[in-house]
């Protein structure tokens, strides 16, 4: 759908749009800059928008804290197991919901799905630590990597029948012919075929578990610091140092801003799932 | 797909075979059982101790804990700061939706006439979206401090009174929203997007061959034809809004007082400042259930 317009309505329409990405770029350039200042300059008035000192040492200082080492190398753990096992557990799960519709159990796991994606984190939170600590698992990131893959399975399954269901029952049929089993099929036929599908959950799960603030601030201490956890420190200290903690938020987003600029269209995917069929 | 058509295909499927067909069903229901376990050892059992802790006096660790019945919901329910918090949460959700629509949707609409550069824009539009939330909340602490921020350098340097953002009562909960409005706003717009660049051609040119105006083929045509992906997005947008915890952990912890204290707020302070863990299950519980009419909507528009 692509519509005339008057020159006019053309200027105004990039007046908009030009004003809207300079309001959601501005705060990521403000932080990149702040983090790059010396203190003096970051107290500045009137604000410099533009050039102004150039100093590493708010990186410097932030990378010389041991606990931001060790939040940076459990984020990364939790992430990549969280996302095996979201992903994987996942795929299984709607191989089975997309290419059956029905079988024992399908209705309640659809609807524990929806609870688990609405409900607000705080209220499987409370009960949670009393279970983990109960059973001495508080503060263990492998712990809450298996919270984290819970959590987000919904989008990991709710992904991957939007995939699977993609793929031609044909092809599926073909194989039984040949003299191959359910599983063997879904491992042989229907992965490969929907791989890029696949990629796109990952990446999208990754995503969320790299972001995830509320499980690790509750179900971990030291040894579970994430990296948001370790950022959000540098707030609820008394005085704050803005220019570490600008650096660290720095840090703390440079993947992500990697993965967008690379995978845009699979997260554009995976954000606009269940919203527009197509 | 029709479902018949969905089970004929599958090994052991084919009509009439019934002793065949339930051996194949039992095994898709066996692909579900990872999926079973990791919900019922994350979600489902802690949700059964939450509802049995919300009906005693103490914790799961503490060995004296009793029953005391409905206590716990009927001082939640008679006490201030669950009302205020329930406020709280309303406008907070009803602002952002009043915020993020109109802007969301204007944003689609730009981006649908294929400008040049629109893969720039768009892309510049949605990092906010992807971001980590703790991260967004510094970042708009950076700029809203009333000591150094830039915000509020702005103001001044143009003669403007300064504005203490995150200290009084009102712009902090406006801050809240103007927050999660820059993350989420990108959300909407992409939604929208991906509903204007689905909607069928045939309306639209018959709405142009009629002689329509812009305006009126907006109101009459599209916007009819956009209001399933809309509900979606309103959907998903009130139950994230109702969830906000992030950011305002970030901006206020809600502060100034109790002045951005949402549900999600009050239920962490009473269960994680105040270790009040039953008055927090309990208001977890409550929650839950408050929410089911939302579930049905989601299953109703998703499906």
């Amino acid at each position: 759908m692509n519509q005339r317009g008057t020159p006019l309505g053309k200027v105004f329409a990039y007046i908009f749009i030009v004003g809207a990405c300079v309001t959601a770029l501005f705060p990521i350039y403000w932080t990149v800059v702040t983090s790059l200042r010396s203190r003096v300059d970051i107290f500045a008035k009137p604000p410099v928008l533009v050039g102004g000192s150039f100093t590493l040492d708010n990186y410097r200082q932030v990378l010389a804290d041991g606990q931001f080492k060790a939040s940076l190398t459990v984020t990364v753990y939790v992430t990549v197991l969280a996302t095996m096992i979201a992903v994987i557990v996942g795929a299984l799960a709607a191989y089975a919901l997309a290419r059956r519709s029905s079988f024992p159990g399908r209705r309640p796991f659809e609807a524990w799905l929806i609870l688990v994606r609405a409900m607000p984190g705080i209220v499987l939170a409370v009960p949670l630590y009393q279970v983990v600590v109960a059973i001495g698992l508080y503060d263990n990131p492998t712990a809450m990597a298996v919270a984290y893959a819970a959590i987000n399975l919904p989008f990991a399954v709710w992904l991957m029948v939007s995939f699977i269901s993609g793929v031609p029952l044909e092809l599926e049929e073909a194989a039984r012919v040949d003299g191959a089993n359910q599983f063997t099929t879904l491992r042989r036929i229907v992965l490969p075929i929907v791989a890029p599908g696949l990629a796109a959950t990952t990446i999208f799960v990754a995503l969320l578990c790299w972001n995830e603030f509320l499980i690790p601030l509750i179900l971990a201490d030291q040894a579970g610091k994430t990296l948001p956890v370790y950022v959000a420190g540098f707030v609820t200290s008394r005085t704050i140092d803005y220019g570490a903690m600008a650096a660290a938020a720095c840090l703390s987003i440079i993947p992500i801003a990697l993965v967008t600029l690379l995978v845009q269209r699979q997260l554009v995917r995976g954000l606009s799932l269940g919203a527009v069929k197509d | 797909m029709s479902m018949s058509q969905q089970d004929a295909v599958l090994p052991g499927g084919s009509p009439g075979s019934t002793v065949l067909s339930r051996r194949a069903k039992l095994k898709s229901a066996g692909y579900v059982v990872p999926g079973w376990l990791l919900l019922a050892s994350v979600v489902l059992v802690p949700l059964a101790l939450g509802v049995w802790i919300s009906f005693r006096n103490g914790n799961l660790l503490s060995p004296t804990s009793e029953f005391v019945g409905l206590k716990n919901y009927r001082q939640l329910l008679t006490s201030s700061p669950f009302w205020d918090a329930v406020k709280i949460t309303f406008i907070i959700t009803c602002l952002s939706l009043a915020i993020q629509l109109p802007l969301g949707f204007a944003l689609a609409v730009v981006l649908n006439r294929e400008l040049g550069g629109t893969r720039i824009f768009r892309s510049s539009l949605l990092m906010p979206l992807l971001l980590t939330p703790v991260a967004v909340g510094l970042m708009w602490r950076l700029m809203m401090n009333i000591d150094n921020g830039v915000i509020d350098g702005f103001l001044t340097s143009f003669g403007l009174p300064a504005v203490d953002w995150l200290g009084n009562r009102t712009t902090a909960l406006i801050s809240v929203v103007l927050v999660d409005s820059w993350q989420n706003t990108p959300f909407v717009m992409l939604l929208m997007l991906a509903g204007l660049q689905s909607l069928p051609n045939g309306p639209l040119e018959a709405a142009r061959v009629d002689g329509a105006t812009t305006f009126q083929t907006y109101r009459h045509v599209i916007l009819p034809l956009l209001a399933p992906v809309a509900l979606v997005v309103v959907m998903i947008r009130v139950i994230e809004s109702i969830k906000l915890f992030d950011i305002i952990y970030i901006l206020t912890s809600g502060g100034p007082g109790t002045a951005t204290q949402n549900l999600s707020l009050l239920d962490y302070r009473l269960g994680f400042t105040f270790l009040l863990t039953s008055k927090a299950a309990a208001l977890g519980v409550l929650l839950t259930v408050a929410l089911i009419p939302v579930y049905r909507l989601w299953k109703r528009a998703t499906a």
